[in-house]
Order: C-alpha cells, then structure tokens, then sequence
C-alpha cells in the first residue's frame, strides 16, 4: 500500500497533471502569460499587460489609406474594441503630407492625440515625445514572432522601443502586360540593366515607364535609393557620421540613370505621389514603381486594365537587390492621460486574426510586421499580389546601412538623393553628374556633420 | 441749508471709478488694454518666442540651450547653394509678382470703377480667387499645369500657339518658378483691385470735374488726381502684400515644394523642412528670420512715406 502510494508520486498525479496541462494551454493561448510570469533568470523581458480603463477617450492620427476600405475596417475594429471595452476610440485620419504637421504641432504643444503613427524616423525625431512601449512589442514578439528589421530599426531608438510595428506598404512595380507584349518585353526586367532596355522599347509605342525623380513624398524616395544601393552607392557610412555619396559606386548609378532615361525611361520631377496613379489609370504610362494601390484600383474600383496589369519586385543591381518601403508604426504620446488604454487597443488591434481581417480588407496593400504575417493568405489568394511580398525582404531605409536617426530623416525630408539623380537626369539625362554629386556631398555634410 | 451733490452720495470706491473715466488719458490706456493684450500674446510673444527659438539649438518638443547666431552662421556659411537660391528666388517671386499685382490691380479697379451692367455681381466675382480655399484653388492649378492633363497646354497646343505636347510647366526650373508666380499673380490681384476701388470710390467727383473743365486729359486726371489721392491705399496694400508674399508658403508648398531639385526653394519652404520634417525647429525660425531686418526696412520706408505730408 504504502509502496503502492511512493509508486503513484513518481508518475504524474492527476493535480500535476492538470496544471502541466493548463500552463501548456495557456502559453499556447495567451503567450504574454508566459513573458510576464516567465522566471527572469531566462533573459526574457518581463511583459506587463496594459489593462483599458473604462470610460477612458482615446484619440488616434494616422494617415488616409490609398485603399479607402482598409481605413473604414481599422476604424470598425478599433470602434468593436472600444464597445467592448467601455473606451470612446476616435480615429482621425488625414493625407500622408499633412500628418508630419499635425505630429510636430502636437509635439510643439505637447497636447494632441493619444496615439500618432509613426513613418519613416519619426520616433527618432520624436523620441521625448514617445513613450516606452518595450513592454508591448515584447508582448508581441511573444505571439507574433521577429520583428520586421525596419520596422525594428526605426521604432528602436538607444534600445528602447518607442513605437509599436504597425505595418509596411509594399512597392513594386506595376505595369501593363499587353503594352509590355506588344513592345516584345516577355516578362518585366530582372536587372536595371534589362530595364534600361525594356524602357526603350515600350517609348517607342508611346506609352513609357515612367517615374518621378521630383519631390515627392514616398515614390521619389522609394525609386532613388534602392538605386543607389543597387550600384553599391550609399549616403553616409554605418558609423552615420562619415558622408560617403562621393563614390564610383554612386557615379555607376547615376550613369546606370542617365542611361535608362537617354534610352526611354520617362522621369517626372514635377510629380507627386498620387500623379503616377493617375497616369497609369489614364492609359497614359506602361509601368511604374509604387505601392499596390494602382493594382488594387483597378482590380475593385476602375476594372478598365486589371486584366492586363501585372506587378514586380524591384530590380537588381550590380550589387544586389534593393526596395523601400513606407513603414507606419503607432507611438503611444507621452501626454496621453490614458496611456495604458491606448497600449491596450493597440495590441489589440495587432492580434494576429484582427490584423489579418485587415489586410485581407487592404487587398495586398499593406504587409504586417511580423514574422507570423509573413505567409498572410491575402498575397497567395492573387498571385499578382506576391511581387509586393517579394519586396518586403530586401526593404532599407533612407541612409542604410547607418542606423535611422534625426540626421538621416533630414537628409530624407530634403530630397538630397532624389535631387542628386534629378539634375543629372534633367534635360533628357545629360546633366552634370559631377555637380549633382558634389551638391549632395555638401548638403550630406551640412546635415551629418551639423552638432 | 446744505446740498449734497451726486458725488458726494457715492460710494468712495464708485467715485474714484468715475474719476478715472472723466479724465481722457487714464481712459484712452485703459481702453487700450484688450487690444495690447490681444497683440501681445497673439503677436508679440509668438514674434518674440520665435527669436528666442532662432538662437537656440530647439528641437520639435524640447527647448534647446542658447547658441548665440548659430544658426544664422551655419546657414550663411552653408555652400550647397539651397539657402542662398532660396533667398534669391524670395526675391524674385516677392518682386515680380507685386509689380504685377500692383499694375493689373491698378487696371482693373479703374475698370471697376466705370459704370457698366452688372457692375456689382463683377465686383462680388473679383473676390472668388480669395474665397476658394488655398490649398483647392492651388490643386486646380497643379491639375491645370500637368503635363499629362494640362487644360492649358491643351488650349495652347489647339490654338497652334505651341507644338504637343506643350510646355512641362512644373517640371522644368524656370518654368515651375514662372507657374509659380503666375499663380500668385492670380490670387493677389484681386486684392490689390479691390482695395484700389475702395480709394477711388472716395476720391470726390468735383476734382475730376474741375480738371475736365481745365482741358485735362484721362491720363492726365489719373496721374494728377488718382494717383495721389490713392497714394495712402496704394502704400498700406503694397506693405502688407510685400510682407505676405514674402513669407508665402502654402501655394508654392502645394504646387512645387521646392522641386524640381530645389529650383523654386523659397525661404518659407526651406525654413518649414528644416524645421518641421527635419525637427530643427531652431534652425527654421533663423531661416525664417533671415529677411526680418530687410522688411523691416521696407516697413520702415513706407511708414515713413505715408506720414510724409503732402
């Protein structure tokens, strides 16, 4: 008997049993459980579970979405959330040039909305303004996985995580089969190379490819630099002190430029975002880089070439294959009187199935910045949508490889690169390419050698 | 038998209310009080907090330490040229498009001033360009001058005035710099007619016939009449539209943003990436205060014009 009792405490009793069962599900279900109550002695960080406060107001800024849907499904979720939780949500959302303003006004007065999405190096320029969030993405790694890289490098700011990785909008190429077949382009370029070719033979049916190379917000910036990369060439070296635009690497990709554009590649520096949509709605352009939003418009809005509009990853170059994508990540704002509440829709609103309605919602638009995003089912269910997946990976940021900071959102804000590929592209691409890289090198030393 | 006056039956407190309101110039400070009040903290603290901001190292959210000029020095010594193309493209677009201004306004409020049918429903339209929105009206231009759906380059091409596919009006530096100040010159002038014909309208009527009657002709009624019974308007509207042109930033922001390659940078555009998007907000207002002294020269010299007699 008394044997028989020694036996059955070596086995599992039907308490132990059930707890091991019940820890197992738990983590399973609620892997914040886990990171909070997780012994420190793993290194893990220890995860607090912001809690909302009922009858607490909590205001969000963002940018308008190219995909108008996708905004009135973020808006239901956080309105769903707010019912639930007894919280009035308020969600405010405003075009993509007017939010800078509206974020330095509400920094200026300390005293605005209780979350702002971030783009680009905001939490860099902002970083006083934007409260701790470490404790919630570590919430969210625990369910999500890894962090996307740029996301992570610009949210990151001294270690400390001052914005929470909200989502990446794509940029690829988009552009229309049947012109590309009647100029004799099987398939889009591979390479810059290949594209400079493919660039003349689409002018001569008189529809071009077509980029801007002005001052526009995202599309210049997102066209130039992967350039830039691709030929080897870079802004500032990873120290983010030393400029280093005045290189050969640099020259080869001004040159690779001067080419495509003798050749037939068509730019614009007088455009803005939204004019090489329009072109390509209009039947006017063959092909351009930009986010998803001309194939998605087509496919649900215009229906007049979605047949014929296909999309593809960016290029490669000498040295590798570059993107950029527009990156939005959400800060919780120090003023914020219900900061915890804010944290709480927050995470709520980046629970894997509410995210994924989302982008399902944003058809391809934006991509989640997460590893458990990475297969979202919304790229796979079009196949012309996988070009913008494809492009995720290869993403940098304005002044890669230094890390985002103050001095390399300026240098991004004043167009340095695009206005460097501009003047040596003007006048059908034979501009001084000497003269346009030495006003970058000055304006880079301004900014990086500035105290 | 004693009489006690009114005075004497108040208060002491209600009578030294009183005191204060007969004598002129206790009351004319007192009643100066809100208007200072509302200057000083709607004005003169902005002005002042914005010098204070020029001669720090300020960022967005955190008030810098002070560095003395700095910012002026760094922006002076700056050799990329974008500061000093800014300045002279400042001046550029402030200069021609008041001459502009100045002279359509001119033509147009003599127009104005003329009986004609309709002459009041004329008058109320002038002002359209004022009472659309900025930021549209500058949209519609910006639809107007792309070079892919240009109305203009449309009526030009059409009219054989120019070979397809038209001038690329944004794209090209001077060009853009033009389309800029066309734009300007559209939105301005109005201003300047109405304010003419707002000054002609009180010009008296017999000096014009005295003249007649002495063999005057128009021109010489307009530039011995007109002209200088205008003179305090015309100097007052050529301050204020000097000022505000100098420091225009929404429809040179909406239509160029300084492109291409920095070609039409103003101080104004210049001043706002240095100081919003850049988060320098110190080196902004230098940026933006560059021109101060110059204007107030400016201002000066019209002030002193417009207290000169006669």
């Amino acid at each position: 008997m008394a044997q028989g009792n020694k036996k059955a405490k070596v086995g599992w009793s039907r308490r132990e049993f059930l707890k091991t069962a019940g820890v197992a599900a738990a983590s399973i279900a609620f892997p914040e459980i886990i990171i909070a109550c997780g012994p420190q002695s793993s290194g893990a960080p220890t995860a607090t579970i912001p809690k909302p406060r009922k009858g607490a107001s909590i205001r969000l800024l963002q940018w308008t979405s190219f995909v108008k849907p996708a905004d009135a499904e973020f808006k239901r979720q956080a309105a769903e959330w707010g019912d639930a939780n007894g919280v009035t949500v308020a969600i405010e959302t405003v075009t993509g040039d007017q939010l800078q303003p509206k974020t330095a006004a509400a920094v200026e007065a300390n005293s605005g909305p209780d979350i702002i999405q971030m783009q680009y190096a905001w939490p860099q320029l902002y970083t006083d303004a934007c409260l701790d969030v470490s404790n919630e993405v570590n919430i969210l790694i625990g369910k999500l996985g890894k962090p996307d890289p740029v996301n992570e490098a610009y949210c990151k700011v001294n270690g400390t995580w001052r914005a929470i990785p909200y989502t990446i909008v794509p940029n690829a190429w988009t552009y229309r089969t049947d012109d590309f077949q009647q100029a004799g382009v099987t398939s889009f370029p591979k390479t810059w190379d290949e594209l400079t070719s493919a660039a003349a033979k689409l002018k001569a049916t008189g529809k071009p490819i077509s980029q801007t190379d002005g001052h526009a917000y995202g599309d210049s910036l997102t066209m130039w630099n992967p350039v830039l990369w691709g030929f080897g060439g870079k802004e500032v070296n990873a120290d983010g002190k030393t400029v280093a635009i005045n290189s050969k690497e640099t020259r080869d990709a001004i040159r690779w430029a001067q080419g495509a554009v003798k050749a037939g590649l068509v730019v614009h520096p007088e455009w803005l975002d939204p004019d090489n949509n329009q072109a390509y709605h209009a039947d006017r352009i063959s092909g351009t880089l930009n986010g998803a939003s001309i194939y998605i418009r087509e496919k649900i809005e215009f229906h007049h070439y979605t047949d014929v509009t296909n999309n593809a990853p960016m290029p490669s170059g000498p040295k590798g294959t570059f993107a950029m994508n527009l990156i939005f990540n959400h800060a919780v704002m120090k003023w914020s009187p219900d900061a915890e509440t804010a944290k709480a829709m927050l995470l709520a609103l980046m629970d894997k199935d509410q995210y994924m309605k989302w982008t399902t919602v944003a058809s391809g638009y934006n991509a989640g910045p997460f590893d458990a995003f990475h297969n979202d089912p919304v790229f796979s269910a079009d196949p012309k949508l996988k070009a913008f997946q494809d492009v995720v990976a290869p993403g940098k940021w304005p002044g890669w490889p230094a890390s985002p900071s103050k001095k390399t959102a300026q240098s991004q804000t004043q167009y340095i690169v695009a206005d460097m590929f501009g003047k040596a592209l003007a006048n059908g691409g034979t501009g001084d390419v000497e003269a346009a890289v030495a006003a970058a090198e000055t304006s880079l030393k301004a900014i990086f050698e500035r105290p | 038998m004693g009489t006690a006056t009114r005075a004497d039956a108040l208060p002491a407190w209600h009578r030294r209310r009183v005191r204060i309101y007969d004598r002129e110039a206790p009351l004319g400070y007192l009643l100066l009080v809100p208007t200072l009040l509302i200057l000083g903290i709607f004005l003169l603290y902005p002005f002042l907090f914005g010098i204070w901001l020029s001669i720090t190292d300020s960022e967005l959210g955190s008030l810098g330490n002070f560095i003395g000029l700095g910012n002026y020095r760094f922006e002076f010594r700056n050799t990329d040229g974008v500061f000093y193309g800014a300045v002279v493209n400042t001046f550029l677009y402030t200069g021609i498009t008041t001459v502009f201004k100045l002279a359509l306004g001119l033509v147009m409020a003599l127009l104005l001033n003329q009986a004609f049918p309709f002459r009041r429903f004329v008058r109320a339209a002038l002002l359209l360009p004022y009472i659309i929105p900025t930021v549209l009206s500058y949209e519609a231009w910006r639809w107007m001058f792309d070079p892919t759906f240009s109305v203009i380059n449309w009526l030009l091409v059409n009219a054989h005035l120019v070979a397809y596919p038209g001038p690329n009006w944004l794209g090209v530096p001077a060009n853009a710099m033009a389309a800029l100040i066309i734009v300007n010159i559209w939105r301005g002038t109005p201003f300047y007619a109405i304010a003419f014909l707002a000054g002609m309208q009180v010009i008296p009527l017999d000096l014009y016939e005295a003249a007649r009657v002495d063999g005057a002709t128009r021109w010489q009624q307009f530039t011995n009449i007109t002209l200088p019974m205008l003179r305090p308007v015309l100097l007052v509207v050529l301050l204020l539209s000097t000022i505000l042109t100098f420091a225009d930033f929404q429809g040179p922001f909406v239509l160029t943003n300084g492109a291409p390659y920095n070609s039409t940078q103003l101080l104004s555009i210049w001043a706002y990436q240095w100081g919003i998007p850049g988060g320098a907000i110190g080196l902004g207002a230098a940026i933006s205060l560059v021109l101060f002294p110059l204007l107030t020269l400016v201002v000066a010299g019209v002030l002193f014009m417009l207290r000169r007699p006669e």
